[in-house]
């Protein structure tokens, strides 16, 4: 078998290419989808702040929860969007272990002041993690009321020892008499960020809003003490829900973005790759099919000869051990360098904090090969189940021509992929932004499946339906009519590809562009504001809005809040934009249109919420119902939902009172002040007064000012959707132009027949013309409804509305495929035909 | 194989017991294809006994069911009802690996066209029998067999290499390579001309003559069927005639009037 089947490989190149092809492609999907998810699985960062404190205590930035029953109990998790923190004096505790020579507790206080900008407010005695404990440039070490600025803070405030700084925190201005400034921190480059304002020992926290509390708590441990001791009398003296980290544990506290980024990373690799690969793995099945039904009739042969079906099904499987792992590790490096630029591009923007090494090794090579050659010997065991099964006899006759009907088994699995999708289709209707977005892409994949299965139907219908034109028009249109119509196989073969390019592209893209028209519509509608202040810099001060509100020309003025809570999806926590509103609530209409529903906005209060519909429905809670959530620190809340509006998308989902969240959030600054002019005040007026108010950081602007503020953040999820529509429509127009010149250059006879009996070499590439019309049209419709059905599911679900196709994106779709198919089958049959007339015909 | 010939004598009645003398025997075979009004007779209640050592020649108009009964003999393909004993065994208790064990064992076969594997050399084809069998290469004997069709230092060409008359040289070559108990053609010279044709002619006749092999082939060409011992005439499924001793004037003349008569019930 081995001889054969390397024999027949060698013989026919063409049909080795287009495998080879398939799978180098499906290697490169898998390649690069695994290094991203080893990246974020084994992603952390070197501590650079905590380097020379071995020890570091912190919460626990997760949330967790154990669902399931008895049997089958999991522990789900989620990150903190608001991170969480311990109590300072554990650090008495934790110095009294034996073996700890000192703890520092650290907070990093975000705050800002006049002229010189944001800065971080940081304890006294912290300066030890910076490396900068050595002398004061000049004066003293602050005392209560005091602070101690960087040497370059100070001389671009233009302020000396003994003036006053106004440092301005959430809670609003302190008062601060300069006390001595540092000597500039040593260029290590390794901490960007704001310069430092040193205040006196746990004034931090004060600063931050978290009396009392602490970030992290560094340890030093005396010389020579055994630090794995140590580790685990703190874990024992601290507790089992503060955590005691050692190594590079240590830097997971420093970047409180490093879950998110692994998470993000962990969802390309798994979840995306996941998809990615099972549609490599579909494309080489087809692929490899085609490939073996090519060669039929040598099968036929073998049969009657004597070739038990066993030794037939051997023989494919050794072609596909014979290709699979070439192409598989040819496409090693291919993939490396999507992913390492893929990884760049999230670095870039700033998703990935840096200092995230880039990870790759063995496993996702392996993956990529071994993933392959699955696929590879599925496909060849499947293609060559009929014709190894089936009495020789039938098998010459059927030959030459195509086997007239479908199996049963096929009409059976595709009509029960089709209820599957239609099935899946429905159930995500209540699912809600993030899963439903899966979820489309699964379906996709399910109804493709079920186009592959019962493609040669398609094909004959569509011909049938196409045939009819065409058959009255020209001898080349007849031609690929009749064709079509008697090799509907091979046509269905070609279909499936184009239609995968269609529906895949367009589904990622759109997604995407749904949401974003959504959230755009709901900010359009939904600000009803004159102006809005927003800011760079850390955030407003409590007493901005007040501020803004006195402004001459403002009738109301109201500040927004803005964090995460999470709530209970399904089977995993879910995550929710968050407002709080600080000003006058009975003003919120005349700012903010949530276009309210049910119940009132003046009723959220002390236990009570509003939610966006959409939410509403994904936690199945109407008016009067308690919901379950957990606020961005952890902390468990039920309240009752007073409140059901429908322009949550873009502006926030939940609305809780601001005395609630303001404890349980990081700094609670407000980020927007939404001001509304009076009858007759003029816009510049106001405006100028507005930035008058000096706020830290702020700027004025209108209501399509901040619309486009919140398009900027929507960026970063269109461009990943992006990048997923480019990699997987890339990979599927391959695919289809693969198997379309496969599908061309095995018709060398066929063409050479027609130059044989007078067709001119034109109307043979009119007949091709017309195949790939029929070709373009099929796909192109069927991956056109299977878009539009997932679409209009996922709207439904995420939106409440429509799909939002930008029609230029659409057309640029349709005509990426509709140029495929042409390409696809009229280059290889210029390579036809520009051969002899009799060459092809033994 | 003993390497004596046999006259051949008149074809067996249907109701005689088993005669130990046949190579392949056919009781009572009928072969319909597709179902309902559709369905087609392809063989109409056939028995037939082709003995060891002889040359049958099978003929008929078109449609009357020869290639039906060449491949149901040679066990390409099952009969609906009825049964076939090759070398004592009854083709119908066989599972599909049992029945292509004993065909590439027991059976040559050579087609009309695609004869031949386009991947492999002409030695590779000749051998290949012998492969899917497990069986190791044996070159010389394959050789042996090349130069007995005349082929000999044609072993390392490909079959794209060679002219149709040549092809169907390598397929007597590797229908006979395994010894088989039969040896069945279709067509085998319905696309050559007739020199070529008379030189696969007197292969055949040669492996029957010298070999003691048995060979049954379908051909629609009088001057082919001259070269066998015996004729059989077949008209709608059935066996409706034969001939021994053929020439090939008797045998044309035969064939027009099953012909004539094929057209005639027809209208």
């Amino acid at each position: 078998m081995n001889g054969l089947a390397r024999a027949s490989v060698r013989f026919r190149p063409a049909s080795f290419a287009g495998t080879f092809v398939a799978l180098l492609v499906a290697s490169i999907v898998v390649m690069a989808c695994g290094s991203l998810l080893q990246t974020g699985l084994t992603a952390r960062i070197e501590p650079v702040r905590y380097a020379d404190a071995p020890i570091v205590v912190a919460a626990d930035q997760f949330t967790r929860r154990v669902i399931g029953n008895r049997d089958n109990r999991e522990e789900i998790k989620a990150v903190l969007p608001e991170g969480a923190r311990i109590d300072a004096s554990l650090a008495s505790d934790i110095e009294s272990t034996r073996g700890v020579a000192a703890a520092v507790p650290d907070y990093a206080a975000p705050v800002s002041a006049d002229r010189i900008g944001p800065l971080t407010g940081r304890d006294w005695s912290t300066r030890i993690l910076d490396g900068r404990s050595g002398d004061l440039a000049e004066g003293a070490a602050p005392g209560p009321g005091e602070v101690v600025l960087e040497d370059a803070s100070a001389a671009t405030a233009g302020i000396s020892l003994g003036d006053t700084v106004t440092i301005t925190a959430a809670d609003g201005p302190h008062q601060l008499r300069l006390s001595g400034t540092m000597a500039d921190a040593p260029s290590d480059g390794s901490e960007p960020g704001a310069p430092t304002a040193w205040v006196p020992d746990g004034y931090a926290a004060e600063l931050a809003g978290h009396p009392g509390e602490a970030e992290a708590i560094a340890v030093f441990a005396e010389p020579g003490a055994d630090l794995d001791q140590v580790s685990s009398d703190l874990r024992a003296a601290v507790g089992p829900d503060v955590e005691v980290l050692t190594g590079s544990e240590r830097g997971g506290v420093e970047a409180p973005s490093l879950p998110f980024a692994r998470e993000l990373l962990i969802g390309f690799g798994g979840s995306f790759g996941g998809v990615a690969a099972f549609a490599a793995m579909f494309v080489v099945l087809s692929t490899i099919t085609l490939a073996v039904n090519q060669r039929n009739r040598e099968v036929a042969l073998l049969r009657a000869i004597g070739a038990t079906p066993r030794q037939v099904r051997r023989m494919v499987a050794t072609e596909a051990l014979l290709v699979a792992p070439l192409a598989g590790a040819a496409g090693i490096v291919p993939g490396l360098l999507l992913a390492r630029w893929w990884y760049d591009q999230l670095v870039e923007r700033g998703a990935v904090p840096a200092g995230v090494d880039f990870a790759t090794g063995p496993l996702p090579a392996l993956a990529a090969i071994g993933a392959g050659l699955l696929a590879a010997l599925a496909g060849g065991f499947a293609a060559a189940r009929r014709p190894a099964r089936t009495a020789p006899s039938q098998a010459l006759g059927e030959a030459a021509v195509e086997g007239r009907s479908l199996s049963r088994g096929r009409w059976v699995a595709g009509a029960a992929f089709i209820a599957l999708g239609s099935a899946l289709s429905i159930l995500t209707f209540q699912l809600d932004g993030d899963s439903a977005a899966v979820a489309a892409v699964g379906v996709v994949m399910i109804f493709l499946v079920a186009v592959a299965l019962l493609g040669p139907a398609i094909a004959r219908t569509a011909t049938a339906v196409l045939g009819l034109p065409l058959r009255g028009g020209g001898a080349a249109s007849s031609l690929a009519a009749a064709n079509s119509t008697a090799n509907a196989r091979r046509l269905a073969s070609a279909i499936t590809p184009i239609a995968l390019v269609v529906a895949s592209s367009s589904v990622l893209l759109f997604i995407g562009t749904t949401v974003a028209q959504a959230t755009e519509d709901d900010v359009r509608n939904g600000v009803v504001a004159d102006h809005v202040v927003t800011t760079d810099g850390p955030g407003l001060p409590t007493g901005a809005v007040a501020q803004a509100a006195s402004v001459p020309g403002v009738d109301a003025a109201v500040g927004i809040l803005r964090t995460e809570v999470l709530y209970n999806g399904f089977e995993e926590f879910e995550t929710a934009d968050t407002i709080a509103v600080s000003g006058d609530p009975g003003a919120l209409d005349e700012v903010l249109d949530l276009g309210v529903t049910d119940g009132s906005l003046a009723d959220v209060g002390r236990g009570t919420v509003a939610l966006d519909h959409l939410l509403a429905r994904s936690l199945d809670a109407d008016l009067g119902d308690t919901v379950d959530l957990r606020l961005g620190d952890g902390t468990i809340h039920e309240p009752k939902v007073v409140a059901i509006y429908e322009r949550g998308l873009g502006l926030g989902q939940v609305l809780l009172p601001r005395d609630l969240l303001a404890d349980h959030v990081r700094t609670a600054y407000t980020q927007e002040i939404f001001v509304s002019r009076s009858a007759g005040a003029s816009p510049d007026h106001v405006a100028a007064g507005l930035q008058a108010l000096d706020l830290p950081g702020a700027s004025v602007t209108d209501r399509q000012g901040f619309s486009a503020r919140v398009d900027g953040d929507l960026e970063i999820d269109a461009w990943s959707n992006r990048v997923m529509a480019a990699v997987f429509g890339g990979f599927a127009s391959i695919a289809a132009v693969n198997t379309l010149v496969m599908v061309v250059l095995d018709r060398r006879r066929e063409v050479a027949l027609l130059r044989l009996t007078g067709t001119t070499r034109r109307q043979v590439r009119a007949m091709f013309r017309w195949e790939a019309a029929i070709v373009a049209a099929t796909g192109v419709s069927i991956g056109g409804v299977i878009a539009v059905v997932t679409l209009t599911g996922f709207a439904r679900a995420a939106t409440d509305g429509l799909p939002s196709i930008p029609p230029l994106q659409g057309i640029g779709v349709l005509a990426v495929a509709i140029g495929l198919a042409f390409a696809a089958m009229a280059l290889p049959s210029q390579a036809l035909l520009r051969r002899q007339a009799h060459a092809g015909v033994e | 194989m003993p390497p004596h010939l046999r006259r051949s004598r008149a074809a067996a009645h249907p109701d005689d017991r088993h005669d130990p003398a046949a190579a392949v025997e056919l009781r009572d075979v009928t072969k319909t294809y597709g179902r309902g009004d559709e369905s087609v007779i392809g063989l109409d209640g056939v028995s037939e006994c082709f003995r060891r050592g002889t040359f049958t020649a099978i003929m008929g108009a078109s449609g009357s069911g020869k290639s039906t009964l060449l491949q149901s003999a040679a066990g390409l393909d099952r009969p609906t009802s009825g049964t076939v004993t090759l070398a004592g065994t009854n083709l119908n208790e066989l599972s599909e690996d049992a029945l292509t064990a004993l065909r590439r064992a027991e059976i040559g076969f050579v087609f009309q066209g695609f004869n031949l594997m386009p991947s492999l050399t002409v030695l590779q084809n000749v051998l290949l029998p012998l492969r899917l069998a497990g069986q190791r290469p044996d070159h010389r004997r394959a050789e042996a067999m090349l130069e007995r069709v005349g082929l000999s230092g044609f072993g390392h060409r490909h079959p794209s290499q060679l002219s149709g008359g040549q092809q169907q040289r390598v397929a007597i070559a590797r229908a006979l390579i395994a010894d088989p108990e039969v040896v069945f053609a279709d067509e085998p010279t319905g696309a050559l001309d007739a020199t070529t044709a008379e030189g696969i002619l007197a292969l055949l006749r040669g492996a029957v003559d010298h070999l003691g092999a048995t060979v049954v082939m379908v051909t629609h060409d009088p001057v082919a069927a001259a070269a066998a011992d015996r004729v059989v005439f077949l008209a709608r499924g059935q066996i409706v005639g034969q001939l021994d001793h053929p020439d090939a004037d008797l045998v044309a003349r035969n064939l027009r009037e099953l012909v004539a008569a094929a057209g005639g019930a027809r209208r």
